[in-house]
């Protein structure tokens, strides 16, 4: 890991003229191709006094290695001109060309995988799904989901929230066999009651964003577990619906749910979190 | 080991290749990792080196004052042991909540009745007394529940318990009293509506 | 003496420690040991009323404890 990054570091320290270039490639193929030969072009993109768009991003940063000190909040600017249009894109940036020990998660950068959900302007999001504001007077502010213990920066320690998905038992119970011994079928409406329900990428952007699961997230399980919770209870091909119910009917689980609605409001892939809970409640009061 | 030694020499290596060219055209980058030696670049860089586009600011801004510092949290068991999952109880659970709607939803017509039938009957109003009753009671009961989690403060919790289960007895016997040896709520209602 | 509840669960802690590094083989088990000592002397200095650093510290350690005492683990360093 460590010469991965050693030389990952080298490759964009080495060419720093090239970086406008691969950074703007994020956004459109052709300015990588043209990558190759960049002097004339650098010239034009970098000149400050056309019309560099300076947005400036206020970063939370704590670091584990000095446990006493206090967070702070850092401000970067950049041209958002050589910058790609979404935060996710800033924050590469930012590690790559101004602060190399700023800390986040990423991986897939298309909101597929959820590891960069973090508070934006107030707001749980994705950094690969969430615009850069263009409006420069304004400074953008980013910070970790909230109550969520902190690692590093904006890294979540989302151990509990693992945990708590693990409790679900989020797997097909099945005992008996398939009818015809190869896979367990299922009608097309019963998969479309999963829809709206599997596309979850379990970001934890909605859990955070519930004032309930801030004060009681040791044992209320929160939006997306229980969103993810009610897609087992929907599957047609479960067969261990009613435990699953009776581990959900208790006062804590699910019924610290007070229908805040931030779940719904904040999920960065337009799910429904409240729906499903309020579903668990009524499969819960119809028995 | 050798990726400890390596990026020394890269870095120097980068060092001469990054004061080359100018970056006058390019604010931002002014690589702060990589102009320092490498035995400090991770640790202090954040402090000590602070480029033209990076501001600090302190996270807070006034003096830290703890008056209810935050309650002691922690994660029970190991990362990858299951949370525990409690005990199925719907008494708690379902058959509460189901009650507590029901509650809730029979409480819009009986406030409703009295004033559009226009008639005061005991009946009524003992019934409204005693559903609001229920409702308040569950109501803070949730407060409760939420704001003081039984495996953080349990003996608040108890207290406040006890003090809301005091209270809604002394509520009950207030609006006894009242509906008895009183107007009685409706018509209290109505005579302050009018006053 | 007597300890506050944090200060009981960062010697809980400790022991815990010394506990699993008896788990160990013999002639590494020292060094289990000495490792411990050397992570909880390192934030020594810590202000015992800083609640938030203690306690991220604690589930750093607890963390780290539960790696080191997986029983692949044969030696540290």
């Amino acid at each position: 890991m460590a010469t991965l990054r050693t030389t990952s570091r080298l490759f964009t320290a080495a060419r720093p003229v090239f970086r406008a270039q691969q950074l703007r490639g994020l956004a459109t193929i052709a300015d990588t191709v043209t990558g190759a030969q960049p002097k004339d072009q650098t010239g034009t993109v970098n000149d400050p006094t056309k019309d560099a768009k300076i947005k400036t991003f206020q970063i939370y940063r704590w670091n584990p290695d000095e446990p006493a000190s206090k967070p702070r909040m850092q401000s970067y600017s950049l041209d958002l001109n050589k910058t790609g249009p979404m935060m996710l894109d800033a924050l590469i940036r930012i590690k790559n060309e101004v602060d190399p020990t700023l800390t986040f998660r990423r991986s897939c950068r298309e909101g597929i995988c959820g590891s960069c959900a973090m508070n934006i302007d107030g707001v749980n999001t994705l950094a690969c799904l969430c615009r850069i504001p263009t409006d420069t007077t304004k400074e953008s502010k980013i910070y970790p989901l909230p109550h969520t213990y902190v690692v590093k920066d904006i890294v979540p320690d989302l151990t509990q929230f693992y945990k708590q998905y693990k409790s679900i038992k989020p797997y097909l119970q099945k005992t008996t066999p398939a009818p015809d011994g190869k896979e367990y079928r299922q009608s097309k409406e019963d998969r479309k009651k999963l829809d709206g329900l599997y596309e979850c990428i379990l970001c934890a952007c909605c859990s955070t964003s519930c004032p309930s699961y801030w004060w009681n997230s040791e044992e209320y399980l929160g939006p997306a577990v229980l969103l993810q919770s009610y897609r087992w209870i929907a599957d047609s091909r479960d067969e261990k619906k009613e435990e699953r119910k009776a581990a959900l009917d208790n006062s804590m689980s699910v019924y610290r749910c007070h229908t805040i609605l931030n779940c719904s409001r904040t999920c960065p892939k337009g799910l429904n979190p409240g729906l499903a809970v309020a579903e668990i409640k009524k499969e819960l009061a119809l028995h | 080991m050798a990726s400890i030694v390596r990026p020394a020499v890269f870095r120097q290596s980068c060092l001469r290749l990054t004061t080359k060219k100018s970056f006058s055209t390019k604010p931002s980058s002014s690589f702060p990792a990589i102009k320092k030696p490498a035995s400090s670049t991770l640790s202090k860089n954040a402090k000590t080196v602070a480029p033209s586009s990076v501001r600090i600011a302190a996270f807070h801004a006034s003096g830290r004052k703890a008056i209810l510092p935050p309650l002691p949290q922690s994660i029970d068991g190991t990362a990858n042991e299951a949370a525990k999952i409690p005990p199925s109880n719907p008494a708690h659970g379902s058959y509460h909540w189901s009650f507590e709607r029901l509650l809730s939803v029979g409480l819009v017509p009986l406030t409703i009745a009295p004033f559009a039938a226009g008639s005061l009957n005991p009946m009524t109003d003992a019934l409204i007394c005693g559903t609001i009753l229920l409702h308040s009671h569950i109501g803070f009961d949730a407060l409760i529940t939420d704001y003081l989690p039984n495996r953080r403060v349990p003996k608040t919790k108890k207290t406040f318990d006890w003090g809301l289960r005091l209270a809604t007895v002394v509520v009950g016997v207030g609006l006894y009293e009242f509906e008895t040896n009183d107007v009685g709520l409706t018509e209290a209602i109505k005579r302050i509506w009018k006053a | 003496m007597r300890y506050s509840g944090l200060q009981k669960e960062v010697l809980a802690l400790y022991r815990k420690c010394l506990r699993e590094s008896r788990k160990k083989p013999i002639d590494t088990r020292s060094h289990f040991e000495s490792y411990a000592r050397a992570e909880f002397q390192k934030s020594l200095a810590l202000d015992k009323k800083d609640f938030a650093a203690i306690e991220y510290l604690m589930r750093k350690g607890q963390r780290q404890l539960e790696m080191y005492s997986s029983p692949g683990i044969k030696d540290i360093r």
